[in-house]
């Protein structure tokens, strides 16, 4: 077909279908658990710890409690039919949690992964192909894998005119180029924007913690924040703080922290003069930096005077970190906007922040969870139900 | 502050007073800016940072690319001269220098006694490996820039490149004509001088006795095709019969005050008027004969804060000096910008 030229196939051929199954039947169930065992057998797991998470996501008992979810509601759903999924360019295994939400609720899939060759791409599809040729053979219908560049228009242009619903995964910009592509008049379009995160610590409850259970949390807080070099748009990049000792809270906090960053954070020298440029950019260029600290070069933090909504722009990488103390939970109506995405918490009842939230009706916040968890994509993200949003009711009286 | 360069020496004997000296200036051109310059100034307060300091290891750094993300200068406004400005390869925005009249002579000053050191102080009819800027539209700035720098060393001005940057042999003919076997400077790029001078030229045979070349620009785009400057040296020379070449290593940051290599270890050497770091990616100081980013003083910016600049690039110390020459700066090798890391994350696609 001349639609795929210049169209690399990683998984699957040339024919495009949309059907669709039931969502969460055993042959899915099955082969995501195959999957997730063939990957954690592989000998480069160790370097790949993106792919033992992306792994971990896939095994029968974490999707089993999915499906005891899905089916608690008792009405019928189906899968929409075909799905185009577009990844991220920079995270390498983000393609496959797509393509197991697209999977998982009964539909075919189109995805489409960086043009970058990432090794973790082909090490997963790779395996995907061995299932697919033998054991899975039923399932070869529903997943196609394929590598383009960007520039291919043609190829976007026409996925998107099949489809029944796309997932857009990128930079505002790059959705706003593919939202050009018009599709279908009942398709649909999720989207996965550029987000800011934050997180709330209540410094006394800190405080209070034992040594090693202090150390478990800022390990908790290192995997989300260093393991992707601050680049997830789950990683927190502004940390407020509330509560008493405040002050004691931060320097434990952070000299602590700086210990776990300097023993385990790999970077390189381009990273470290980067990260410098920025800091020393902030450092001469804004009036609303109150101080500046420097523990190593892998954390610095910058305390700002006031919280407004200039600070959603305010990113770190490589262990640069925004920080401010709330003087009330309400004060984070001045930084509330659509773009924020993750509040992870140490120390508050996640209730009253949602309360907070409500009371003041703010704009954004959409997902409150446990510091720890920033980097656990979920059924739930960026407000979508997954579940729901990719599959239709068969409303049957 | 050193107010006058005319009456210096380019490479001194290096001594414990001699460093003092350095470091002396060096803390008053960080007590000058920090003055007149309310970025910088900024920049010391958040750092804590004690005036006093006279350490050279303890002198606050600025990151080169800054100048891309901020304009700072620590003259007022209306004293600016001239705005010099680089493209590098690493982004789309420009290091932008701001320049009064005292700043950019000072520039041309150091230079003039730097570059005497290899070509003599008369003026030499001058052979240009680049189109002449004039009728080209495409070449960028800071080759411009360079061109015009080193042009005042020179006298009888030929551009050798035409438009599509092939050798123009004719011009070439008659100024060998007039030159080959007295003394001539040549100035060119050096991947240029490799690819449009060396390779182009490889049937055609031309004596350049008696001509120095002086090039520079970085070794990126030469690695390719497995050349060094030790392997260049060797092919030029033996086809062309240069007397000499000499590399140098410099930036739009300190420009001035660059780095010539030596003629008998090839290294870069530091001048009375530079001095080098290696640092590790802690910031912490290298032992020599360990790679780490470059670290690069210059006591000639006044009318901007680059005097004390830690670059992108990986550079060496190298563990013993053993050099025959008198020149007792500190030699320093370059290995080029430091790689660049992948990134990680999900802001964008493609």
């Amino acid at each position: 077909m001349k639609n795929f030229m210049n169209v690399e196939i990683l998984v699957g051929d040339k024919k495009i279908h949309s059907i669709t199954n039931q969502p969460y039947n055993k042959n899915i169930l099955n082969f995501l658990d195959d999957l997730s065992k063939n990957l954690m057998k592989l000998k480069e797991i160790e370097n790949y710890p993106d792919i033992s998470a992306v792994a971990f996501f896939c095994r029968k008992a974490n999707l089993m409690n999915q499906k005891k979810i899905f089916f608690k509601n008792k009405e019928f759903r189906i899968g929409l039919g075909l799905i185009f999924h577009i990844a991220p360019s920079n995270v390498p295994v983000n393609f496959l949690y797509s393509l197991v939400f697209g999977l998982i609720t009964g539909n075919s899939n189109i995805v489409k992964v960086p043009s970058f060759k990432f090794a973790q791409i082909e090490i997963i599809c790779n395996i995907i192909n061995k299932l697919l040729k033998k054991k899975h053979k039923n399932l070869k219908k529903f997943i196609k894998v394929l590598r383009y560049e960007k520039e291919n228009i043609n190829f976007t242009n026409f996925i998107s005119s099949e489809c029944d619903a796309r997932l857009i995964w990128g930079g505002d910009k790059s959705i706003n180029e593919i939202r050009k592509f018009s599709v279908k008049p009942r398709s649909i379009d999720l989207t996965f924007a550029d987000r800011y995160s934050i997180c709330i610590i209540n410094a006394g409850k800190f405080l209070k913690l034992n040594h090693i259970k202090k150390i478990t949390l800022l390990n908790q807080f290192y995997n989300d924040t260093f393991t992707l070099d601050q680049n997830a748009c789950s990683s927190p990049h502004l940390i407020l703080w509330m509560g008493n000792k405040v002050k004691k809270a931060k320097d434990v906090f952070w000299s602590h922290l700086a210990k776990i960053s300097k023993k385990k954070y790999q970077f390189i020298e381009s990273s470290v003069v980067e990260k410098y440029t920025q800091v020393c950019k902030r450092l001469m260029q804004n009036d609303n930096i109150k101080n500046y600290k420097f523990f190593d070069n892998t954390l610095s933090t910058l305390a700002v005077k006031k919280l407004n909504k200039d600070i959603l722009s305010y990113r770190g990488r490589w262990g640069y970190f925004f920080e401010y103390d709330l003087k009330s939970l309400s004060d984070i109506k001045d930084i509330s906007s659509k773009k924020i995405q993750t509040v992870t918490y140490y120390g508050i009842n996640s209730q009253l922040i949602k309360n907070t939230i409500l009371k003041l009706s703010l704009p954004g916040f959409d997902r409150i969870v446990p510091i720890g968890q920033a980097l656990e994509l979920d059924f739930i993200w960026d407000g979508y139900d997954i579940n729901k949003t990719l599959t239709r009711i068969i409303d049957v009286k | 502050m050193i107010t006058n360069f005319k009456n210096s020496s380019p490479y001194n004997e290096m001594s414990k007073k001699q460093d003092k000296f350095f470091c002396k200036n060096l803390k008053q051109l960080t007590k000058h800016h920090f003055t007149n310059s309310q970025e910088y100034k900024k920049f010391l307060i958040q750092n804590n940072y004690n005036l006093k300091n006279t350490n050279l290891e303890k002198f606050p750094f600025l990151p080169s690319n800054i100048f891309k993300e901020i304009d700072l200068k620590s003259i007022k406004k209306d004293k600016v001269f001239k705005i010099m400005t680089s493209s590098g390869t690493s982004g789309k925005n420009l290091s932008k220098i701001f320049l009064d009249r005292k700043n950019a002579q000072n520039q041309i000053i150091v230079l003039s006694k730097l570059i005497e050191t290899i070509l003599g102080e008369k003026r030499l009819p001058m052979l240009i490996i680049d189109q002449n800027p004039k009728s080209a539209s495409n070449i960028f700035s800071a080759r411009i820039a360079a061109i015009n720098g080193f042009s005042i060393f020179g006298t009888d001005y030929t551009f050798i490149l035409n438009s599509k940057g092939k050798v123009d042999h004719t011009k070439l003919k008659s100024f060998l004509k007039k030159y080959s076997g007295k003394p001539f400077f040549i100035f060119g790029f050096t991947s240029l001088v490799y690819r449009c001078f060396f390779e182009l030229l490889k049937n055609d045979n031309y004596n350049l006795d008696g001509g120095v070349l002086l090039h520079g620009g970085g070794w990126k785009k030469l690695e390719k095709k497995k050349i060094n400057n030790f392997k260049f040296k060797k092919l030029l020379i033996e086809k062309f019969n240069f007397k000499e070449i000499y590399n140098y290593y410099g930036m739009v940051e300190q420009t001035g005050s660059i780095f010539l290599e030596c003629k008998y270890c090839f290294h870069f050497v530091t001048s009375s008027y530079s001095k080098v770091l290696i640092r590790d990616k802690n910031f912490n100081i290298l032992k020599n004969g360990e790679k780490g980013l470059l670290q690069l003083f210059s006591l000639l910016p006044t009318s901007y804060p680059g005097h004390n600049i830690l670059t992108e690039d990986i550079g060496e110390i190298p563990k013993f000096n053993n050099c025959v020459c008198s020149k007792k700066g500190t030699r320093f090798k370059v290995y080029g910008r430091a790689v660049k890391s992948e990134l990680k994350g999900c802001s964008d696609t493609i």
